[in-house]
């Protein structure tokens, strides 16, 4: 199933700035590798959803995902050949903002190669260039 | 300390601030503070490829050679660029050796629980650093577990963990260090297509928009 909130204060949103780096979010958490985003997009449900699915086919039930970020900002757009004006048009699709830093899946339960073949595999389904990250050290 | 600690040369810093903090990591050199037990803070910069490399062998505590006195030092803080793979300014605490200090250790697991070798299921890890305290001379570099031979249950907590001499965890013993978790696969492809139902998000201000849409137009 797309990802999407189940609640929303406001239906539609203003499109917003995307500017700076992430400095939230942009460490491995949850599990042991993760995947960082090096750029700034609006990554979509159906996008995030594709990265999953081939993870979760490469992996065949071993190790753990988690998606880090999540799609609650709806997008609208007008239909083709649509007159300008007569209000915003309908949420056609809800993306997460990412920017530089962001972590955006994680794996845990698996040794690193793995970890990093199923990792690849999500970054070809993701719209902007990515890189495979660990673990910080501890202090 | 099972490793010899590293001793990292320092010079004082001139001019702070982030400018000049910028112009010094162009340098190769990393801007530090070092504080504590009393003393006026120092601002400083120590090699950063020398701190790197101390990092990564899991030294928590280091000489710091500074003028004409060397001064024993934990690392406290570290600042991460925006992409978390470089370290961009270091807190240093001055301490003695036979200081009590709490610091987060780093765990490092090897080998594959049996029960984890069973289809479906997985070891997850729930904690990656385990907060210890311990005297400063006998902080461990890390912390090596063979989940093969330790982890015998479902879970494995931290009071089972076998830490070494003068050493104590910080954190309860029922903390869950790692745990066996069945992996379900999840529908994919037409059986997890969005509902019609599911297609909107309930909108919470939505009672007031109907009663201004009810509304008479002009």
């Amino acid at each position: 199933m797309s990802l999407m909130p189940k609640r929303v204060k406001y239906r539609k949103q203003q499109r917003g700035k995307m500017k700076g780096n992430a400095t939230r979010g942009n460490y491995v958490s949850f599990g042991e590798y993760g995947l960082q985003a090096l750029e700034t997009y609006w990554v979509t449900a159906r996008q995030l959803d594709a990265g999953r699915i081939a993870a979760q086919h490469f992996l065949r039930r071993q190790g753990k995902i988690f998606i880090r970020v999540f799609p609650d900002k709806p997008i609208s757009k007008k239909p083709l050949e649509t007159r300008m004006g007569t209000g915003k048009a309908d949420v056609e699709y809800w993306a997460a903002v990412v920017k530089p830093g962001t972590i955006l899946f994680e794996i845990a339960g698996v040794p690193e190669e793995l970890a990093k073949q199923a990792l690849a595999r999500i970054a070809y389904k993701m719209p902007i260039r990515c890189r495979f990250v660990g673990r910080r050290v501890a202090v | 300390m099972a490793h010899d600690t590293p001793t990292l040369e320092a010079t004082k810093r001139e001019r702070l601030g982030s400018r000049y903090a910028k112009r010094e990591r162009a340098k190769g050199r990393l801007p530090a503070v070092i504080f504590g037990h009393g003393s006026e803070p120092a601002h400083v910069t120590i090699d950063e490829k020398a701190m790197a490399l101390a990092l990564k062998h899991g030294s928590h505590v280091v000489n710091v050679k500074f003028g004409s006195t060397t001064e024993t030092c934990l690392v406290k803080d570290l600042q991460f660029g925006y992409l978390g793979d470089n370290v961009i300014h270091v807190d240093l605490a001055r301490v003695n050796l036979d200081e009590v200090v709490t610091v987060n250790v780093a765990i490092h697991f090897v080998g594959v629980p049996e029960l984890a070798k069973k289809p479906g299921n997985i070891a997850t890890h729930d904690l990656a650093q385990l907060e210890v305290r311990c005297k400063v001379r006998d902080i461990p570099e890390d912390i090596r577990i063979d989940l093969s031979v330790a982890m015998t249950g479902m879970t494995f907590t931290v009071g089972e963990i076998k830490l070494p001499a003068g050493v104590t965890a910080a954190v309860p013993a029922e903390t869950v260090v790692c745990r066996i978790q069945t992996v379900t696969e999840e529908a994919t492809g037409e059986a997890a297509a969005p509902t019609e139902a599911a297609s909107a998000p309930e909108v919470i201000t939505a009672k007031k928009d109907e009663k201004a849409e009810g509304a008479p137009k002009a």
